[in-house]
């Protein structure tokens, strides 16, 4: 029982956002490193969301601190349905679920940049959505299952299987990341044409919690990822800190692309990947 | 017991719509209209438990009811020809005497008449059917007598229509009872004609020109869908030499003889589900009053089309056929799903979501699993719910508001906080979980995985169809601070709306107890897709949680609740403005320090999904399909 | 408790998000400021960032003279953004509105609109004495954490 339920909850609860937390600190070290800079201390994100929680509410509607409460929670419920190794399809509905509810917040506000970064967002989903669902299609054909356990449980990484599918994770994981060059709902520096999209309208403590609930988020797809090596921890940690490392780069050398730029190649792209990765697995 | 039950849920709507037709008072109307969704409501109830059961309809004073039946048929193929000539259109003319030329062919020197048959057959798939169609259909008409009352208000008519109106929403649910509960092919038919009829005169209801254009396609795309349904009885009766459905569902199995009729059937369902490239149809039934679309998109007219299609799925299952129709179905969820996205009217939306998700059933009937079936299913019924709620709020704001653009209804949490509620319930159950339609789109995408092609498109189509339910809902709850003013409505427009949300929102809770209660029961051959524990189900492949999803979900929407309570009192910040907000928190400061109105627009992507560029390749790559299935079919 | 409301106080001072307005500067206190960002001075390191949006900011840096035209955006981006916050006027015209002091079109310094807690005097100021003037506007909210 204990170790069953309540060992991966409270991993789930606890560990994943002190993990999210640290794994941002770590992208504001080495992205700074990148522009030969020194960067801040990796403890930087924690002291960020802790000032945000104590600045004084100050929402532009009640709407808004509904939809950033849902959408930490849910963010926290699809990790937790992670390491309790539910069905990744649900996993991911959950966290759908959250990122609805984010935009939906950005969009109650009447701000046009917010509206425009809610709809930016909406296009990041349209984009990256279809692609980890054939990603999981992929998995399932593989292992005959849709839940991590299974998934993990298998007996050879699933990267040889599945390399094209993995570089379509790597195209939804950068537009997860909000990196670029599709870091065009919200972006991490000021003075934008959209000030800061999504996000402008979320202030002090509901600014914390959507910062709390993006490092879930984070905690999830790099799970995800890590189930491509899932025979070995080490394996495992390699392959995520791999993945991540090319993230910053990638995020570092490029500049931010169109919405429809985006939508076109990475369906374009990612729809031929993934298809051909899953004839060769009906073939074989 | 069982005849007066039959009675009362097929004849008595007739006998309520030929009331309300005659006795033009609007109390007695309303009586009438209250009375029979009462008793449809009870009646469907008491079915529980009674099936399955096969029915033979007695003899009317001395007439045999499969006479009545038939010449029934014949005079309303009649009267649809009669309409032809009056609207002087040359295809309704055509394919309505086509459809009595077969018709009588196959009557008067095919057929064997006088063996006494079943006519009428109750399994747990119609009696699902029967349910939502009876109560949720009765809501709607209840719901419609208000919103009638309003619509007339504005149109200042000498005399009023709302008899004929109510009459033909009746007649409509009365026909569609018939129609899931018909064993004969024959009787389906006729039902299915009716449905036919009742859904043109209701579109043209307003008689206005759009109205009147868009009446006359709804009756000649079903009447293709009516002829091939008369072609298909044809060309089948040699083979089977009966039309009973139970009977060639038997037969029909292994059989490839049976493919062509099949098909033609299945194409007469795609007219009826509006599937592309018939899509036109209900698309230009918008221009009805909004009961009439909250009808035909939830209950009834569309869903006579996808349960045929479920209905036959073990006579295709397993052949190319079945195949055919997969890909056909995944196809349309795809295509009308982005054409929803660059719509801005909200009934065109909901529109193309409703046969988006008709796709999407049909897919699951192609795929022909008995966990494609059970999602199919599920689908029907949490649609059916989710998509009434949807309408009337659509209604409702429509009618204080006088638009029905998703832009007009910015902000109109503000307004009328009630419905606006109850909307944005209605349409995150559309995709979010716990609710059930998407328990029955992940049942759909993991009975699709093993196709590629057509888990391909379910893919890019649930896709879309996050985008345009959060686009609106995000719309509705576009809202500077302070509170919304509250807003009154009718009692008889409030608790239709109430009930139904309660509704989406009790149906996807109790989703394990209705399919191990119902749907498992309705499925063929396999009546254990889903192990159920705890409220999980279960599959070899996956586990979807109701219960602790619902728990977990439910506790963090309460925390959320909490917070947002709490904030209430809170100073409520500006929107960012650049720092010109002026004293309006919907203006800034423009030239002249005079204030200007913000405009914010969603996106639309008009040159991608604009509904001109798309609507071509969408019909053409349809039009392919439909060949590449009738040709596999020869 | 008193632990989670140390590391808020701690966090306040260690995580400063900046602002930059300019009010009607010639630039050149502007390019200063942005070169605070540059990996020369990086302020980053202290746990700025240049937010650009008066919802996440807590510090204001504010440059050049104040007119009646754009005295209203200042107050209205100080009002947005929620307390606790800082204000820093940097530069001989933010102080008081420097050699443009008498034009008929100039209200005068920062203070004339919102209260300043420091003040940033140059013209331009250099990259050294803006991040100074961080440092110190972050001892104000040091108090808050003794006074709280």
């Amino acid at each position: 029982m204990i170790i069953k339920y309540i060992i991966p909850v409270l991993l789930g609860v606890f560990a994943a956002p002190i993990l999210g937390g640290l794994i941002s600190g770590v992208d504001r070290r080495l992205t700074a490193w990148l522009q030969s800079r020194y960067g801040p201390p990796i403890l930087q994100p924690f002291y960020d969301v802790a000032k945000l929680f104590g600045k004084k509410r100050n929402p532009v509607n009640t709407w808004q601190v509904f939809c950033a409460w849902l959408y930490c929670t849910a963010a926290m419920v699809s990790v937790i349905m992670f390491m309790l190794q539910a069905d990744l399809l649900l996993i991911f509905f959950v966290q759908a679920t959250g990122a609805t509810f984010l935009v939906i917040g950005a969009l109650s506000a009447v701000s046009p940049y917010s509206q425009i970064g809610g709809h930016r967002e909406l296009i990041q989903i349209l984009t990256y959505e279809p692609m980890l669902v054939l990603v999981f299609v992929g998995m399932y054909l593989v292992t005959g299952s849709f839940e991590v356990g299974t998934i993990a449980a298998y007996d050879n990484p699933l990267l040889i299987k599945l390399p094209l599918l993995f570089v379509v994770l790597g195209y939804a994981l950068t537009i997860k990341l909000r990196k670029s060059p599709f870091d065009f709902s919200t972006s991490h520096h000021g003075h934008q044409e959209l000030v800061k999209g999504l996000t402008t309208e979320y202030s002090g403590p509901h600014l914390a919690l959507v910062e709390i609930g993006h490092w879930y988020e984070v905690v999830l797809v790099l799970l995800v990822v890590s189930l491509f090596w899932a025979t070995n921890i080490f394996g495992a940690v390699i392959l995520v800190a791999i993945t991540y490392f090319a993230e910053i780069f990638v995020d570092n050398i490029t500049a931010r692309m169109t919405w429809r730029w985006m939508l076109g190649r990475v369906w374009f792209v990612g729809l031929a990947m993934s298809l051909a990765n899953l004839v060769w697995l009906y073939a074989s | 017991m069982l005849g007066t039950l039959l009675f009362l849920l097929i004849i008595l709507p007739f006998l309520a719509a030929l009331g309300c037709y005659l006795f033009r008072m609007a109390f007695l109307r309303s009586l009438l209209v209250v009375g029979s969704g009462v008793v449809l409501t009870v009646c469907s109830l008491a079915l529980i438990g009674l099936e399955p059961f096969e029915f033979k309809p007695p003899a009317l004073l001395w007439l045999n009811a499969d006479i009545v039946v038939s010449v029934l048929d014949f005079a309303l193929l009649f009267l649809i020809l009669y309409i032809g000539f009056r609207l002087k259109n040359n295809l309704i003319k055509f394919l309505a005497a086509l459809q009595i030329v077969v018709m009588a062919y196959l009557e008067l020197f095919m057929m064997e008449h006088g063996a006494s048959h079943a006519a009428i057959r109750c399994d747990t798939l119609s009696l699902v059917m029967v349910l939502i169609i009876s109560i949720i259909g009765s809501l709607i008409c209840i719901y419609g007598l208000p919103y009638m009352r309003k619509h007339e208000q504005h149109l200042n008519l000498p005399r009023s229509r709302q008899p004929r109106f109510f009459a033909f929403m009746l007649v409509l649910l009365g026909a569609m009872n018939g129609l899931v509960l018909s064993n004969d092919l024959l009787y389906f038919y006729f039902f299915f004609e009716i449905t036919t009829l009742c859904s043109f005169l209701l579109v043209r209801h307003d008689l206005t020109d759009i109205a009147k254009r868009n009446a006359e396609r709804i009756l000649w795309m079903n009447s293709v869908g009516g002829a091939c349904f008369a072609l298909a009885m044809m060309w089948m009766y040699p083979t089977t030499k009966t039309l009973e459905l139970s009977a060639i569902l038997q037969m029909a199995q292994g059989s490839n003889l049976m493919l062509w009729p099949l098909a033609l059937l299945i194409l007469a369902a795609f007219t009826k589900a509006a599937q592309t490239p018939f899509q036109s149809w209900l698309t230009g039934a918008m221009v009805a009053p909004t009961p009439v679309s909250a009808l035909l998109h939830s209950s009834t007219m569309v869903k006579a089309g996808v349960y045929l299609a479920v209905r036959l799925a073990p006579a295709y299952h397993g052949t190319f056929l079945s195949t055919a129709v997969a890909l056909f179905g995944a196809f349309v969820f795809m295509t009308t799903a982005a054409l929803a996205m660059g719509q801005s009217n909200a009934k065109k939306v909901l529109a193309y979501s409703t046969i988006s998700n008709l796709g999407l059933i049909f897919a699951c009937a192609g795929l022909n699993t008995s966990a494609a079936i059970t999602a199919a299913i599920l689908l029907i019924i949490f649609h059916a719910i989710s998509k009434a709620l949807m309408f009337m709020c659509v209604g409702t704001i429509e009618q204080k508001i006088h638009s029905r653009d998703i832009e007009d209804m910015r902000g109109i949490f503000g307004k009328m906080p009630l419905v606006a509620m109850f909307a944005f319930i209605g349409a995150l159950s559309m995709l979010l979980p716990p609710f059930g339609v998407l328990l029955s789109k992940w049942m759909a995408i993991e009975a699709a995985a093993n196709n590629i092609f057509v888990i391909a498109m379910v893919a890019v189509g649930s896709a879309f169809t996050v985008v345009f339910w959060t686009r609106w809902a995000g719309v509705m709850s576009n809202f500077p601070s302070g509170r919304p003013e509250p807003d009154h409505q009718p009692f008889l427009t409030i608790a239709p709306l109430g009930l139904m949300t309660i509704g989406a929102i009790g149906v996807s809770i109790f989703a394990p107890w209705i399919y191990s209660h119902f749907v498992s029961a309705a499925v063929p051959a396999g009546a254990d897709a889903y192990k159920i524990s705890a409220g999980v189900f279960t599959t070899l492949s996956g586990a979807f949680w109701v219960y602790p999803l619902v728990v977990l979900m439910a506790a963090a929407t309460f925390l959320a609740l909490r917070a947002a309570r709490k904030s209430r009192n809170d100073p409520h910040a500006s929107p960012y403005l650049s720092g010109l907000t002026a004293v309006g928190p919907k203006t800034f400061i423009g030239p002249m320090d005079k204030p200007v109105n913000i405009q914010a627009s969603n996106y639309y992507m008009l040159n991608v999904f604009g509904e001109e560029k798309l609507t071509m390749w969408v019909n053409m790559g349809a039009l392919i399909l439909l060949a590449i299935l009738l040709g596999g079919a020869l | 408790m008193q632990f989670i409301k140390n590391f808020i106080a701690k966090s306040r001072a260690k995580s400063p998000w900046i602002m930059h307005f300019d009010c009607g500067s010639c630039n050149g206190c502007d390019i200063e400021v942005l070169a605070c960002l540059t990996p020369m001075y990086d302020v980053e390191r202290f746990g700025v960032v240049n937010v650009g949006n008066p919802k996440h900011a807590d510090v204001l840096l504010v440059t050049g003279t104040v007119n009646p035209r754009n005295q209203k955006v200042l107050r209205n981006l100080y009002d947005q953004m929620p307390d606790p916050k800082g204000v820093i006027a940097i530069g001989s015209c933010g102080l008081s509105g420097g050699i443009f002091r008498d034009c008929y079109n100039v209200v005068g310094g920062v203070d004339k609109v919102i209260p300043v807690d420091v003040y940033v005097p140059g013209c331009p100021a250099k990259p050294e004495a803006i991040i100074d003037g961080v440092v110190k506007a972050l001892g104000k909210f040091e108090s808050l954490r003794r006074a709280g």
